[in-house]
């Protein structure tokens, strides 16, 4: 197996407020690691580091032997790093397709030279991205949903549109943040079967998840976080018999 | 008839600059209201220019609108660091510096203004062709706008707008869209400008203050922002507006606050009541949703 994403020593503070604290980390191609804690541990935070919504500290983040703490978001996301967001954050005046998108890794609207003295190429990314989003849209399924604005779908359809959008760029890494919050019923198993399948295609998936039966289902590996400490690494059964990490969990003291 | 014309003259002027402001505002959500200075920067360089240098003017009224366009650094350069009511503040302090520049130089002609700035034509019909000139420039106006918004590009500007952090997280290049929507507008303003200065050769610096950029946004609020027509409409009425009232004979005393206040009204109404503005479908209101008090009422009515 061959890393994709590192962590080390990564540290960020709000103030008096420590999210990160000398957080070390890998993620492995194929690898699905599920990322626990309550709330405030500094699970969230920990993808907006990696993923460049804010700046660490001190500390480094290498994305497949490419060092891109420093480097702005949009640039970690096309060396290959997708996520997702708690509270979906569609694009919310545009239609489910329209959403996908945006999201290829070849937009065809990047530039308008391009668009303005390209036509042809900028056409063919276009029908290229279009197949893509249809398939991803089935996969998740969706499809008959595509024109559909994505604001106007449920909560738990819009986790699904998040989900194929971030599935877009074919990105080596995919940090999912609560993907199962409001879905229920087939969906739950169609999530489940996705992501399988993108780690069996040889992706790194770490996915920050509250159900932890979800967890159990379908990480490799579990990380227990507390006050922006990674406390402890195994599979969720071990670390659920582990009555001191349960206390945190449901609301216990500060291990002092 | 002369009065007519000159009247068209200003409609098209503000249809240019309302349609380009839309595309900052509206479409980009791209909250700068320092829109005017790049009106006024287009009208004093090149009028300077053609004055000073003897440049010719149509050319010099093309370097102008290309001075506003490499000036709009000023204002994209910030919009890359913060954004919303903290980009109107940026905004704001760089117009009203710039203004404040240009109120006390010498050579700008200061707080009595540039004065004998060449036209750019003469002889009998000269309103009349210069109406059809800034006619045809302005179609020009609203058509590349509606190019730009429209497709792949456009896709990607209403993205940016809705949610530009997840925007970025999609790998793609926020910057890069706001530094060519501010540079596109504010040159399209920098040449209203120009053209404006060479036609009615006179020019002072309290054309380009606060008042002008609350006359822009209400034109496009009222039209409706982020809509291909909506400025246009928006700057035909609010161009009209103020001349029919002048014929009501109300004192001067009257007269210039009655033009605010009935500015002010508008964009408040109508951003409370109709956010989409005149021509707007059901679902608009471009960048200025943030600040429509309805439009927040929605979307705490959907979280709940």
């Amino acid at each position: 197996m061959s890393t994709i994403v590192r962590v080390e020593d990564l540290h960020k503070s709000f103030g008096g407020i420590v999210v990160a604290d000398d957080v070390n980390l890998s993620f492995e191609a194929g690898e699905i690691v599920g990322l626990i804690g309550p709330n405030g541990a500094g699970k969230t935070s920990l993808f907006n580091l990696i993923s460049g919504v804010i700046p660490p500290d001190a500390g480094s983040i290498i994305l497949e032997g490419h060092r891109v703490d420093q480097l702005p978001m949009h640039h970690r996301a096309r060396i290959g790093l997708a996520r997702t967001w708690q509270n979906t954050r569609m694009f919310h005046s545009m239609s489910v397709i329209d959403n996908l998108l945006i999201a290829t890794r070849r937009y065809p609207g990047e530039s308008l030279a391009r668009i303005l003295f390209r036509r042809r190429s900028v056409d063919a990314f276009r029908q290229e991205a279009t197949e893509k989003a249809m398939v991803l849209l089935e996969r998740v399924g969706l499809a008959e949903k595509m024109h559909e604005m994505a604001i106007e779908l449920s909560y738990g359809q819009q986790k699904r549109i998040g989900l194929a959008r971030a599935l877009m760029s074919d990105a080596a890494c995919l940090l999912l943040d609560e993907p199962m919050a409001g879905v229920e019923g087939q969906a739950y198993e169609t999530i489940i079967r996705v992501i399988r399948e993108e780690a069996q295609a040889g992706r790194a998936v770490c996915v920050v998840e509250h159900n932890i039966s979800f967890i159990r289902d379908i990480s490799d590996r579990t990380v227990f976080m507390f006050n922006g400490c990674v406390l402890a690494s195994g599979s969720v059964d071990e670390l659920t018999r582990d009555t001191q990490l349960t206390d945190l969990y449901f609301g216990g003291e500060h291990p002092q | 008839m002369e009065y007519i014309l000159t009247v068209m003259v200003l409609i098209g002027i503000n249809v240019i600059l309302a349609t380009s402001f839309n595309l900052i505002l509206g479409y980009g959500g791209l909250m700068s209201v320092a829109h005017p200075i790049f009106y006024a920067i287009g009208a004093y360089c090149s009028g300077l220019l053609a004055i000073h240098l003897q440049i010719p003017v149509p050319l010099s009224i093309l370097i102008g609108a290309a001075i506003a366009m490499v000036l709009s650094f000023g204002v994209s350069l910030p919009s890359l660091r913060v954004s919303g009511d903290y980009l109107v503040i940026a905004s704001i302090g760089f117009q009203l510096g710039i203004l404040h520049v240009i109120n006390n130089l010498e050579f700008t002609g200061a707080a009595g203004g540039l004065t004998n700035i060449p036209v750019l034509n003469e002889g009998p019909s000269r309103s009349l062709v210069f109406v059809l000139l800034i006619a045809v420039v302005a179609a020009c106006a609203v058509l590349l706008v509606g190019w730009i918004v429209e497709g792949d590009y456009g896709r990607a500007i209403t993205a940016m707008r809705n949610d530009e952090e997840a925007f970025s997280a999609l790998g793609r290049n926020a910057m890069n869209i706001k530094i060519v929507l501010f540079a596109i507008g504010s040159g399209m303003a920098g040449l209203a400008g120009a053209l404006y200065a060479h036609y009615f050769a006179y020019v002072t610096p309290e054309q380009f203050g606060i008042f002008t950029s609350a006359a822009l946004l209400t034109m496009v609020v009222v039209g409706g922002a982020a809509t291909t027509w909506g400025p246009l409409v928006g700057a035909v009425l609010l161009t009209t507006l103020p001349q029919a009232i002048t014929f009501l004979g109300l004192p001067v005393s009257i007269m210039a606050p009655l033009q605010g206040v009935i500015y002010t009204t508008l964009v408040i109404f109508f951003l409370f009541a109709r956010p989409q503005g005149l021509t707007g479908g059901s679902r608009g209101g471009g960048g200025l949703e943030a600040w429509s008090a309805s439009a927040a009422f929605r979307a705490r009515r959907r979280a709940e």
